[in-house]
């Protein structure tokens, strides 16, 4: 069953919407994606500020206690404005890895921070196009780690990882002295590195199929959370599309009178919503046995809205669409990251297509 | 269990029972007349357990609920496949707006009474030849004759008009105004002398449509259901009334599970169709979109429990689901080879590839075209403007045809 937004949950919208808008700005996010190593710092201090990194954590913990609801309609309003640090998702990830598979030292040790926002979190689980490896390339040697773990969004800033190793094991890295490459990538905001773990000590939180099987949770709530951002993006390129169709004109009319046009725009309306009914349903689903199911319809969704929405949108703006100056490249860009993190579709479609059959392991 | 609850399983109960007597096995191999007869007693059936006209006043025969009683109900009902496609438009449409807008209120009830127990069909005579997506260009006319009119001109697409007891219909009584300012709104006998009823044979090899010929068809005054030139709104109402139907993420066609059993029975290149990556990618993004419309809908019935009224979303159901159903049906004929072929006209669309597809196009127009229903969204949703109307403000008789 979905649900409905109650008042709390709408006010938390539209709070969140309004605290973005005023602190996150095109001009300040295009020098980001030409800078290495460097993400909006506004945008993580109104994170912390506003209390998004406590939202969905234990309260035993400095956390608020809410969930998956809330933290989604916080990445919604994160995507239309296209915040610039992957961290409200990755330290989520990482928190929710600890609270649920960790000691409690462990959740002494990190969830606080976690939840202040001091401590950024990060998720180590792909290989190569993997996102979830059968056999990880970072190796695991009584409780020390080896090999690179390649990719990691955020990991470049991120204090505390959770990794996929051999074995299959989930384990906690502190990341202090680590060595970091960074990746310059067509979104550098995401502060994207390989992180190289030599004899690194680690902490296990599961082996064998039992960390696999956190891993793809932790990787579907995750996944949840960028579906929500996603469908914010796109949203927000819908509507962009749309203001700029009844203002420009051609022909003697607002290029919107055009079926070409307004239909492209309308496609767009289904795409979205279609991926806000499905972030919702999800959302609402967390802790029942078919949330993996809804996440990934919701993950699917969401990454086709935004995709469309942003070759779409371009494509209605013309000549345009494609300066620097205009920034609609900024959600271009965004739109493949978030497609790529927490795995793409091809991967999703896989985990659906074996629940579906009912061949999933 | 809720009140509502409690509905839906009286509900549910209600028509596991009637399957034995009116389900998909006991209409097997009949006529199209023997149907629509098991059609009737199944709709009398119905009436008499207090399950006919759920949302309608009931001084008028209904139940006095609200729509989610409807739907629910529907969403029920949908499943065992039971003979009511005759009814409808009857009772969808055509019925309700002669309960809102029926001049003589004893004629009224009596025509809803016969209507609600299957008595008596009522159809929808909008569409003509000219367009059907441009109502207000309708050409059939109606002229005044002594104290009443004389209708002229011919309709089409009209479902079940060839057993149909009456119509409403909409014709032109003004060519020198504005098209929508010139039309006016009537209940026709279909008995009357001068109405011709011809089906017409649809692709998938079934006939519920038809064109209707109007010969001279004397009508007195008192079938006005709209003042004179005021029929264009009482049309809009008419379309307005069914909102609030039962919805299908599956488009009314076959649901993903039979296409998922179907991959997994059939192989492509020695291995079963569901290993192959083009059928999973297709199987995982019919499930996403349906999902979502299945979220939406839920989501809007909960809206109508809190006595809201649902979001526009809604709107996509019948664009998205319909669409979709196309393409998969043609994959399934695909995943078959050369034993898709196979074609049995009286199947099910809602279990049969064969017959989804054939008919698919159908649901793609009939009711909205898609390109319609994305106008509509562009323009009502989303506030884009209206296409180029060379027509608008012109006097219908002056607009070069």
């Amino acid at each position: 069953m979905s649900i409905l937004y109650d008042e709390g949950q709408q006010a938390i919208a539209t709070e969140s919407r309004r605290a973005l808008e005023a602190r996150v700005s095109k001009d300040e996010l295009l020098p980001l994606l030409q800078t290495q190593g460097a993400y909006h710092q506004p945008f993580w201090a109104t994170a912390k500020e506003q209390g998004w990194t406590a939202l969905a954590l234990p309260e035993a913990y400095g956390g608020l206690a809410l969930g998956l609801i809330e933290l989604g309609l916080i990445a919604h309003q994160a995507g239309r404005t296209l915040s610039g640090a992957p961290f409200l998702t990755s330290s989520f990830g990482a928190a929710k890895a600890i609270e649920l598979y960790g000691s409690d030292e462990q959740k002494a040790r990190w969830l606080l921070g976690l939840a202040s926002g001091e401590t950024i979190g990060a998720i180590a689980f792909a290989a190569g196009p993997d996102p979830l490896p059968a056999e990880p390339m970072v190796t695991l040697a009584g409780d020390r780690l080896t090999g690179v773990a390649g990719a990691v969004s955020g990991g470049l800033f991120a204090d505390v990882a959770v990794v996929l190793a051999s074995g299959p094991s989930l384990v906690l890295v502190d990341l202090t002295g680590v060595d970091r490459t960074a990746i310059d990538s067509f979104d550098n905001s995401r502060c994207i590195a390989d992180l190289s773990f030599a004899d690194t000590p680690a902490d296990t939180l599961a082996t064998g199929d039992a960390a696999r099987a956190a891993a793809l949770h932790i990787l579907a709530l995750q996944a949840v959370v960028t579906a929500h951002e996603q469908t914010g993006g796109a949203e927000a390129l819908m509507e962009i599309a749309r203001d700029y169709a009844v203002t420009r004109k051609a022909f003697g009319q607002p290029i919107g009178a055009f079926q070409s046009i307004k239909h492209r725009i309308a496609e767009l309306y289904g795409l979205v919503e279609l991926a806000r009914a499905n972030c919702i349903h999800a959302a609402s689903r967390e802790d029942q046995a078919d949330f993996i199911t809804a996440a990934t319809a919701a993950r699917l969704s969401a990454t086709e809205a935004y995709d469309t929405a942003a070759r779409d949108c371009v494509q209605i703006h013309g000549g345009i669409g494609v300066t620097w100056e205009i920034g609609l490249h900024l959600h271009m860009r965004r739109a493949r990251s978030l497609a790529l993190e927490q795995g793409s579709s091809f991967f999703w479609e896989d985990v659906l297509v074996d629940r579906l059959a009912g061949d999933e392991a | 269990m809720s009140d509502l609850e409690a509905w839906r399983a009286k509900a549910a109960a209600w028509c596991e029972s009637m399957v034995p007597t009116f389900g998909k096995a006991a209409r097997k191999g009949l006529s199209v007349e023997d149907d629509l007869a098991l059609g009737r007693r199944y709709q009398k059936a119905k009436f008499d357990a207090g399950f006919a006209g759920i949302n309608w006043p009931t001084d008028l025969g209904g139940q006095g609920l609200g729509h989610i009683e409807k739907i629910s109900f529907e969403a029920e009902e949908m499943k065992h496949g039971f003979p009511n496609v005759y009814f409808g438009i009857s009772l969808g449409m055509p019925v309700p707006v002669l309960m809102q807008f029926g001049p003589d209120r004893d004629f009224v009830k009596e025509r809803v009474l016969k209507a609600l127990q299957g008595e008596e069909i009522w159809c929808q005579l909008f569409s003509e030849p000219s367009g059907g997506t441009d109502l207000a260009g309708l050409r059939t006319r109606a002229e005044t004759d002594g104290n009443g009119w004389k209708i002229n001109g011919q309709k089409v697409w009209t479902s079940w008009a060839q057993y149909s007891d009456y119509g409403v219909i909409v014709v032109r009584t003004d060519p020198t105004v504005a098209k929508h300012k010139g039309l006016t709104y009537f209940w026709v006998d279909m008995k009357a002398p001068g109405v011709t009823v011809r089906p017409i044979k649809l692709a998938g090899g079934d006939s519920h449509v038809n064109e209707v010929f109007f010969d001279d068809v004397k009508i007195s005054d008192d079938h006005r259901m709209s003042p004179v030139g005021g029929g264009f709104a009482v049309a809009l109402a008419t379309l307005m009334i069914e909102r609030y139907v039962a919805t299908d993420s599956a488009g009314f066609g076959p649901h993903l599970d039979l296409f998922v059993d179907l991959a997994k029975e059939v192989r492509l290149n020695g291995r079963p169709a569901i290993e192959d990556g083009r059928i999973r990618q297709q199987i995982a993004r019919n499930y996403a979109m349906r999902a979502g419309l299945d979220s939406i809908n839920v989501r809007a019935r909960r809206m109508m429990e809190a006595g809201m009224t649902p979001g526009p979303e809604g709107s996509l159901n019948k664009l998205v689901a319909v669409r979709s159903r196309q393409k998969l049906s043609e994959l399934a004929l695909d995943l078959q080879g050369a034993g898709g072929f196979a074609f049995d006209e009286h199947a099910s669309p809602k279990d049969d590839w064969a017959s989804s597809w054939i008919n698919a196009p159908t649901g793609r127009i009939a009711g909205g075209s898609d390109e319609t229903l994305l106008n509509t969204i562009a323009e009502r949703i989303l506030g884009l403007p209206q296409d180029h109307r060379p027509d608008k403000g012109i006097p219908f008789n002056q607009i070069p045809a």
